[in-house]
């Protein structure tokens, strides 16, 4: 039978039917629901609500705050979890900086708290307290030693108590607080008045965009032109998205995944330019690459079509540094291992494979001081998320059978 | 006893890492295992997650000087009193004397050092160490 595909993206529609794929901006004075309609309105009424599939990354994701001992282990730990949650908004508390850390004004979707292993005790006092009566959140999670979980419980309403994600040996352990965290942005979604409206059109449940992704990447392992290990590179209008194969970090996080996802969240070519464009002027590489692409600096204050693409090739570039160096983000990547670069999104209706291949010849021989680069490759037909579609599909068949 | 141990900065010599584990375990230790390639501030992090006592750590490319000189600050961002710090191996590049090394180290802040000391005798002295302080 066959289905009709959309994605509710922060700046533009895709659909994906019988005839293909197609992509519009959306119309921001509009309800998604009526924007949707009105611009796909034929299509969509050509299937039944059985064979429409939805996902959305619009409602931005989650906000959490993460409350963690060290930054080696439990606040890397649980970032790590919450990325691959779907969460994007992401701010952090180092337990012993926590009485001179800054609250966050903002309404925050979850609290976690972690730290140490089964065995410590004691790890917490007063300050936490004192700390969580300055927040506003809706929900709080604990997943750090269970030594301390019942003194916790007892200080703290509503506190949700979970496997620490930290086992005895210092290892991550993702599965407790992925899930809940998993069923969290679900239910966010679910709840979302604008989403809400969406399900007057599927009788399926809609997804988050990012978690589709993460579904398809064993799919596109399996696409003979991809070469393990690879990366998917996500440019999107708001926020960047990565999802790399653990092999590229030498982080001591064992776990059931294969994938990982790292998200820059001002780094998108619509609704972040601004940001995107200061990060660009901050990076000491950044004029030799406006030169070597034969413009000037002054094309990053213009909005035309040649601007546009500078600036995804600029944001190509600017994530490859963020991943490649050690620095405050709680990963590097190596990159001498990369065999090959996956390309997703709307910067692969806009960019040329030889606009993206000098971009990467460019990154290695400047930064990794190689001339030898990973394949690439362009998704333009948005393959990726069909195939993530499509599996998610496949594994509610099986589980209701 | 808890122990963190691991080879500190771009080292990967691995043999002496897994030796130390092992002995360290035969003597009654509980270690937790960093392995190679390990930043001065994870070895830090993996105590205070850990609550552990003695922090182990090992180098074999001779680089460890450049990697250990934020110890003193480390140390007392995280108030880490009671933490014994030990380190060996080949604490140097090329040729060195014990009189040169062992202060420069123990100004770092470390309690103990072994600078190309076999390892059942640097533990027998660790034992010996500890044995004293309580
Ligand atoms: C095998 C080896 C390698 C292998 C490592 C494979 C691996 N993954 O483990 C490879 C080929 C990859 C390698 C690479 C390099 N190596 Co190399 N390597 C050796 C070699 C030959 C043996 C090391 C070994 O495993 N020994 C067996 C173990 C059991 O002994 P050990 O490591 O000495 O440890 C003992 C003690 O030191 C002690 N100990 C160790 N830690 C601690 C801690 C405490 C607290 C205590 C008490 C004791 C202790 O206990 C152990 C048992 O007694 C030594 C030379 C040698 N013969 O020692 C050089 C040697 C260590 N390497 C050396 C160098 C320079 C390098 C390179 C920089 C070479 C290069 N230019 O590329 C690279 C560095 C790579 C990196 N990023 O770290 C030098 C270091 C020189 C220095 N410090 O002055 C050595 C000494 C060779 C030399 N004479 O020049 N190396």
């Amino acid at each position: 039978m066959s289905k009709l595909l959309i994605d509710v993206g922060s700046t533009y529609f895709k659909i994906s039917s019988d005839d293909g794929v197609e992509q519009q901006f959306r119309d921001f004075s509009k309800t998604i629901f009526d924007d949707l309609t009105s611009k796909f309105g034929d299509t969509i009424n050509k299937y039944n609500k059985e064979s429409v599939h939805i996902c959305s990354s619009a409602n931005g994701g989650l906000s959490t705050l993460i409350i963690g001992l060290t930054n080696s282990f439990s606040l890397k730990y649980a970032k790590n979890i919450a990325f691959n949650s779907g969460i994007n908004i992401i701010d952090t508390v180092l337990y012993h900086h926590i009485d001179k850390s800054a609250v966050p004004g903002d309404l925050l979707d979850v609290v976690i708290v972690v730290g140490g292993i089964d065995s410590v005790g004691g790890i917490y006092d007063d300050k936490l307290f004192k700390y969580l009566e300055k927040l506003s959140y809706s929900n709080i999670v604990y997943v750090g030693s269970q030594k301390d979980a019942q003194y916790l419980s007892k200080n703290i309403e509503s506190l949700v108590v979970l496997e620490n994600i930290i086992t005895d040996k210092l290892k991550m352990k993702e599965e407790a607080l992925k899930e809940y965290l998993t069923n969290l942005y679900q239910q966010d979604i679910v709840g979302k008045e604008d989403i809400k409206h969406l399900y007057e059109l599927t009788s399926n449940q809609i997804y988050s965009t990012p978690y589709i992704v993460n579904q398809s990447l064993p799919y596109v392992d399996a696409r003979h032109e991809v070469i393990n290990p690879f990366i998917v590179v996500d440019i999107g209008g708001a926020t960047t998205d990565i999802h790399y194969s653990r092999d590229l970090s030498r982080e001591n996080m064992l776990s059931e995944s294969e994938y990982d996802r790292l998200v820059f969240k001002k780094l998108g070519v619509y609704k972040s330019k601004e940001s995107l464009i200061f990060a660009a002027k901050n990076n000491e590489f950044v004029y030799e690459l406006l030169n070597y692409l034969n413009v000037t600096e002054n094309i990053l204050e213009q909005t035309d079509e040649k601007a546009l693409r500078v600036l995804m090739q600029l944001s190509i570039f600017l994530v490859l540094c963020k991943v490649s160096t050690h620095n405050s983000m709680y990963i590097t990547l190596n990159l001498h291992l990369l065999k090959s670069i996956v390309l997703t999104g709307g910067i692969t209706k806009v960019l040329s494979f030889e606009e993206v291949e000098s971009i990467v010849q460019f990154f290695y021989k400047k930064i990794l001081h190689t001339t030898a680069i990973p394949t690439i490759l362009l998704d333009s037909n948005y393959d990726i998320w069909t195939l993530g579609m499509n599996a998610i599909e496949d594994k509610r068949i099986e589980n209701v059978n | 006893m808890k122990v963190v141990t691991g080879v500190v900065g771009n080292d990967i010599h691995v043999v002496a890492n897994r030796l130390i584990d092992i002995s360290l375990q035969a003597r009654g230790f509980e270690v937790f295992n960093l392995g190679v390639n390990t930043h001065l501030e994870e070895f830090i992090d993996a105590a205070v997650e850990s609550d552990a006592d003695i922090i182990l750590i090992s180098s074999l490319n001779g680089e460890a000087e450049g990697w250990c000189r934020d110890l003193q600050f480390l140390r007392a961002e995280y108030a880490l009193k009671n933490v014994v710090f030990v380190i060996g191996g080949n604490l140097s590049v090329g040729e060195a004397k014990d009189e040169d090394i062992v202060p420069k180290y123990e100004s770092y802040g470390f309690d103990l050092v072994f600078h190309q000391v076999d390892l059942n005798t640097g533990l027998d002295k660790l034992e010996e160490f500890l044995g004293k302080r309580s």
